[in-house]
């Protein structure tokens, strides 16, 4: 009986990444390093965006001939019994340790890179999971670790990524393959080779560092800030404390950006009454953690995004500048780029003096006279003159803004918001900063904001009840992570059956 | 056209005698076939033999060198009833499927050409869709084996045992007048490995032979008294007659020690698996060479009397591996020893899991239990690998935080605004019962679109609902692709529903392709096909079959989707209702076009190509978009806002362009942050003049925006 086992290697891909490339080659770099290679994969319904694994087992052909016999190669992965993971995304490098694979004898080579699942995807909030655990484990567990982002390295050398974790493999050291012939079987492939290439050194080198960085990034030198602005800067220094100046002035620059100087001031007004119930309620020992929260969301609020706000992003130069990087534009490349946008007749009567507004949208003929111009969808052509410069005056219209009807209602909200923080503020700090992120429900256009309104009523009218639950703060936690559970408010509405017995909201 | 073109492997099919035939199982097969002599070939496609179909579909010209038919059939009965040839005349055949399902389908003509008795060898080559990777319901292909009494070959998972046993299987049906099934499973299908070849064979007696030189034996006809025989035949002349032939040629096959208190029985399809769990429980080296005797049934069906009584004569008990249930082997094998009055305990389902796939780990945890009873000097607990596997408490916490990766609709799928539609007409109008199809299409039941009731098989969508044929305020939706349209829900569905005068509504997703099963041309492909007629419109077809209420529409246009979907659930005609949903598999079309457009980019030409974006300023990271998508390009990126702290939208390099976002945001009244971009390659004159006073004017107005923002900067970020 021979001690010789073969060398098992699996690779956890994601359907239509390319995991079939990887695995081909490295069939055929084994060939030419005198292995015998088997290679089984299950494609099927994986094939489209599922998880899926090519599995390899190699053994030295020169052992068979010397037996005159052929080895009995397994068509699966074994728990325990893996030499070579390769993750093609750091969630696989979770699954393969899941299902067993990484032991402290395997090589354990991953992507860190992430493509969500759908479940993380749809979330109404946020559904990312954390990688950081799979990484600690994966630490923890495997004999040898490789892990960097493959794709970034990939893109850089525009590079299918097999190529690069195909160089990472070969710079692991973990098969006695030299890399002349590694880089031979992308050469043979005769497709983009200069490229693949290039992302096979990069894999290569990043395996030699162990991980790869990315590059660093240069700081800005920095700049004065202009004096109107200094000016509110010089107050909130002076009216907040220094924990909560960051946020403060984040929330500030938004606004300023977003409306104007007296717009902060109001902000900066807002707070100090918010600030001021902080104190008298020892936020010093808190972090002031009540004045940080109502600063995000205040600020957040106050820049609700109204119809003035979306044409101005969208005309700026910077936005411009972005959308290029972002469809990955050439240098000096032509880019049409068109908005996909729906006024419906709530946003234009938003845009109108509030009486007007109102007006309309409470005069059923006019409402529906006027809808008729607004049922379809339209296309802007931001890039070209007619579709710039409709939004650019669309944008330039802030100086409107305080007398729309938007700004009227959503400053009635803002004002009973704030009111309902303050009086609880000084019952239960804990359950103020809880009402204070009840404005993370809010968000969207059209029928998801009207959604997001719907709930945050739906949960405020309930503070009464949530007051005579045993915990209050944290009860509103979770009926807010119920709201942003599903858009139909199931969870939401089961959230609030188990509320204990008092008034329940209908 | 298929999602994989083999034209460089189908060379490989011309290989000669000693020359190594490199690839996958399923490719060796092909050439095992002509290394038969085989006269013809059919099937259906589909996971995991789809690849046989379309490496013959591009194999014509050796097809026609060699005089064999190959025939794309209609449906696995079609196929199955092609072997109808094999009865009267010494012709070869093969035929493939999916399997159950496929055998499912294909049972009535299995059963005919079971019973008439075959001249010429009859092969059914079964791709066995059972465990990871697996689409269907779990099932045995065995028991259609037992039933019409067909024989089973399973054999040994590598390239040299598959190739020989399709050449012996040939031989062992012409031996018993019986069709015979080789049965693959997934892993053996994929498997790459390497055999040596031999030539091809012309069959000396073809197709045309039979043809000009007709013959009938009433004998031979699935009708009284015929049929009485037939039975008869089986069980005297045609059984005994396979016996002596997998005996005589040592189809099964014995390894390890020629004694031993105990032994082990399994399938051929699992040896590779039972040797590696044996190798890890340190009892088999990396060439399979143990102690412990191993009867291996390369034929799963009939087992051979003899071989089993000589096996187990001298010993304690045998381990009977044998993967799914019911365990039709074990149960045979103690039928066999108890009419031999053997005392041997036969223990399989006792030790082994009776549900579920066989993995090494499975078949070593049965095979210690199993040891530990009866051969305890045998069983170790050793760990050949010498490696330390994390305990489970360590890694706990990953369980949670690995997510599930369900199957999706691929980048710019057009079957994802159908159901983009769908999902927004239920808001619309209240929520009703989907009847699916089989397909891509039957990824609406997963997430985000959570769509559909149930999934009767292939072509059964309309026919999946057709109980609903009742007084109702709301109507029912069926799905049916137009793979599945043509396998048989022209008649099963759409004429059935026309017969019952059907109230209901059936939406047809034609995308011009069988998809799902690697995108094989059908009679409606807009595509020419060399060697098929294609360009049959089904909307042609629904119509003769007297359906007058029809509706076509581009599926990328999810406004007239929904409004074709709102009518037809709402109009006040009766009767039956059909929605031809159109637009072409994004995959083949990707395929087709991106080599040329990046051809005509390299020439010089004027291109221009679309892609989307979201504007991560306007996005609000609500992700309502990603909810009734799922678009794998469609995903997300971390919020630039620092006070925000949900992640926004983000379109990903993969977009293809096809829309269906920004449709979305129209149709649903979204957000305005989706943008459609047009990038241009090669730009003309034109281009270029008018780009350039679009620009001076745009970045004059832009500049002073900037300026005006610059008198309320903050300064540099630090």
């Amino acid at each position: 009986m021979t001690d010789r086992r073969p060398i098992k290697i699996s690779i956890n891909a994601l359907g239509g990444q390319g995991g079939g490339v990887l695995a081909g080659w490295i069939v055929k770099v084994a060939e030419r390093a005198g292995y015998i290679a088997q290679l089984t994969s299950v494609p099927g319904v994986a094939q489209r965006t599922g998880a899926t694994i090519y599995y390899i087992e190699l053994f030295p052909e020169e052992l068979s001939a010397a037996r005159n016999a052929a080895p009995v190669l397994a068509l699966m992965p074994a728990p325990g019994d893996v030499d070579i993971v390769l993750a093609c995304e750091i969630m696989e490098a979770g699954r393969a340790m899941m299902r067993g694979f990484v032991t402290d004898k395997t090589m354990l080579i991953a992507s860190s890179h992430r493509v969500y699942a759908i479940s993380e995807k749809i979330k109404l909030g946020d559904g990312r999971q954390d990688a950081a655990d799979i990484i600690d484990a994966a630490e923890r567990t495997a004999g040898g670790f490789i892990l960097a982002d493959m794709e970034a390295a990939a893109a850089a050398a525009g590079a299918v990524i097999s190529a690069v974790m195909f160089g990472v493999l070969a710079g692991s050291g973990a098969l006695p393959i030299s890399r002349n012939m590694f880089e031979d079987v992308i050469r043979a492939s005769g497709r983009s080779v200069d490229e693949n290439l290039g992302g096979f050194a990069n894999g290569f080198e990043a395996a030699l560092r162990k991980s790869a960085n990315g590059a660093p990034q240069s700081k800005p030198a920095p700049g004065g800030a202009a004096a109107a602005v200094q000016k509110l800067l010089t107050r909130m220094n002076n009216e907040i404390p220094g924990r909560a100046q960051f946020i403060v002035k984040e929330g500030v620059k938004k606004l300023v950006d977003y409306q104007d100087i007296k717009y902060a001031d109001l902000y900066l007004d807002r707070l100090a009454r918010i600030c001021a119930i902080d104190k008298e309620n020892a936020g010093d020992r808190r972090d002031w953690k009540l004045t940080c929260d109502v600063a995000r969301h205040l600020a957040l609020w106050m820049a609700f995004e109204d119809t003035i706000r979306v044409a101005d992003l969208k005309t700026r130069a910077s936005r411009f500048a972005r959308f290029r990087i972002d469809v990955r534009a050439d240098e000096g490349q032509i880019v049409h780029v068109s908005e996909y946008m729906h006024p419906r007749i709530e946003e234009i009567c938003d845009l109108m003096p509030a009486w007007l507004g109102e007006k309309v949208l409470s005069t059923p003929a006019l409402r529906s006279g006027l809808s008729v111009f607004f049922k379809k969808g339209r296309r802007i052509p931001t890039t070209k003159l007619r579709g710039f410069l409709l939004l650019n005056f669309i944008g330039s219209l802030k100086f409107l803004r305080r007398g729309s009807l938007r700004y009227k209602i959503e400053d009635v909200r803002i004002n009973d918001w704030l009111q309902t923080i303050e009086s609880v503020a000084r019952e239960d700090y804990a359950l103020a900063c809880e009402i204070a992120g009840l404005q993370r429900l809010i968000k969207g256009y059209g029928d998801t904001h009207a959604r997001g309104i719907g709930n945050y009523q739906t949960l405020l009218s309930l503070l009464d009840d949530i007051k005579l639950q045993a915990a209050p703060a944290d009860t509103l936690a979770s009926l807010k992570i119920a709201a942003l559970a599903d858009e139909d408010g199931v969870a939401l509405g089961t959230a609030i059956g188990r509320l204990q017995p008092g008034r329940k909201a209908a | 056209m298929a999602e994989r073109s083999f034209a460089k492997e189908v060379e490989d099919l011309r290989i000669g005698e000693g020359e190594v035939f490199r690839g996958e199982g399923i490719l060796a097969v092909t050439k095992a076939l002509l290394q038969s002599g085989v006269s013809y070939v059919g099937g259906y496609q589909g996971a995991p033999i789809s690849h046989l179909m379309d490496v013959l579909a591009d194999a014509q010209e050796i097809l026609g060198e060699l005089k064999v038919h190959f025939e794309a059939s209609a449906s696995e009965a079609a196929a199955a009833a092609m072997l109808a040839a094999s009865v009267n005349y010494p012709l070869r055949g093969a035929v493939t499927w999916k399997s159950t399902v496929g055998t499912n389908v294909a049972s009535d003509a299995l059963a005919s050409v079971a019973s008439s008795g075959v001249t010429g060898g009859a092969l059914v080559i079964i791709g066995e869709d059972y465990g990871e990777g697996s689409s269907i319901m779990q099932e045995r292909s065995h028991a259609f084996a037992m039933k019409s009494q067909m024989w089973l070959l399973d054999p040994r998972p590598n390239l040299t045992s598959i190739v020989d046993m399709v050449e012996k299987g040939f031989e062992l049906s012409e031996a018993s007048n019986t069709p015979v099934m080789l049965e693959l499973r997934i892993r053996a299908c994929h498997v790459y490995g390497s055999f040596v070849a031999k030539d091809n064979v012309t069959p000396s007696f073809t197709l045309r032979d039979a043809m000009e030189n007709p013959v009938r034996d009433y004998d031979r006809v699935v009708l009284p008294p015929s049929n009485f025989v037939h039975e008869v035949e089986k069980i005297e002349h045609r059984w005994p007659a396979a016996i002596d032939f997998i005996r005589k040629h040592r189809l099964n096959e014995f390894f390890g020690g020629a004694t031993g208190e105990v032994g082990i029985i399994v399938q051929g399809g699992l040896y590779n698996t039972l040797i590696r769990a044996l190798e890890l429980a340190g009892l088999s080296d990396a060439f399979g060479e143990t102690e412990l005797p191993i009867y291996c049934l390369n034929v799963a069906y009939p087992l051979i009397d003899d071989e089993v009584k000589g096996f187990c004569l001298d010993k304690k008990a045998v381990l009977i591996v044998e993967e799914g249930q019911p365990e039709y082997i074990e149960q045979a094998l103690n039928t066999i020893l108890r009419n031999g009055d053997i005392q041997t305990k036969v223990i399989g389902k006792q030790v082994l899991p009776r549900a579920g796939e066989y993995t090494s780990q499975v078949i070593l945890s049965g095979l210690q239990k199993f040891l530990g009873k009866f051969a305890p000097q045998a069983a170790t607990e050793n760990n050949k690998t010498g490696a330390t596997a994390p305990s489970p408490e360590s890694i706990k916490t990953i369980t949670e935080t690995v997510p599930q990766r369900p199957a999706g609709f691929c980048t710019g799928c057009p079957e994802r605004p159908v159901f983009s539609a769908m999902k927004l007409v239920q808001k619309d109008i209240g929520k009703f019962h989907v009847s699916c199809d089989i397909g891509c299409h039957l990824f609406s039941i997963l997430p985000p679109f959570d769509i559909g009731n149930t999934t009767m098989g292939y072509g059964l969508g309309w026919s999946g609902a057709s109980a609903f044929n009742a007084e109702s305020s709301v109507r029912t939706v069926s799905i049916m692709g137009d793979g599945g349209f043509w396998h048989n829900g022209l008649t099963s569905g759409v004429g059935n529903a026309v017969f019952n005068r059907n109230d209901n509504v059936l939406v047809i997703v034609d995308n011009g392709y069988s998809a799902a099963t690697g995108g094989q041309d059908i009679l409606s492909s807009r595509a020419d096909n060399k060697t098929k007629a294609t360009n049959n419109p089904i909307a042609r077809a629904v119509r003769g079959m007297g359906v007058t209420w029809l509706k076509e529409v581009n599926t990328y246009d999810v406004g007239a989707m929904m409004k074709a979907l709102k009518s037809a659930m709402t109009t006040a005609t009766t009767g039956p209702k059909v929605i031809i949903a159109q637009s072409e598999c994004m995959l083949n079309r990707e395929r087709r076009e991106k080599p040329l457009r990046n051809k005509a980019i390299r020439d010089g030409k004027r291109v221009v190509r679309a892609r989307f974006g979201v504007d991560p300023d306007t996005c609000t990271g609500d992700h309502a978009c990603i909810r009734i998508s799922g678009c794998p390009s469609l995903t997300l990126k971390e919020n630039p806002d620092p006070l925000k702290s949900d992640p926004v939208a983000y379109v990903d390099n993969d977009c293809v362009g096809c829309g269906v976002c920004g449709e979305n945001a129209h149709a649903a009244v979204l957000c305005p942050s989706f943008y459609r971009a047009a990038l241009i390659y090669n730009p003309s004159f034109l281009d270029k003049l008018l780009a350039g006073f679009r620009g001076a004017v745009i970045s004059f107005f832009q500049r002073w925006g900037d300026a005006k923002r610059a008198r309320y900067s903050f300064g540099a970020q630090q």
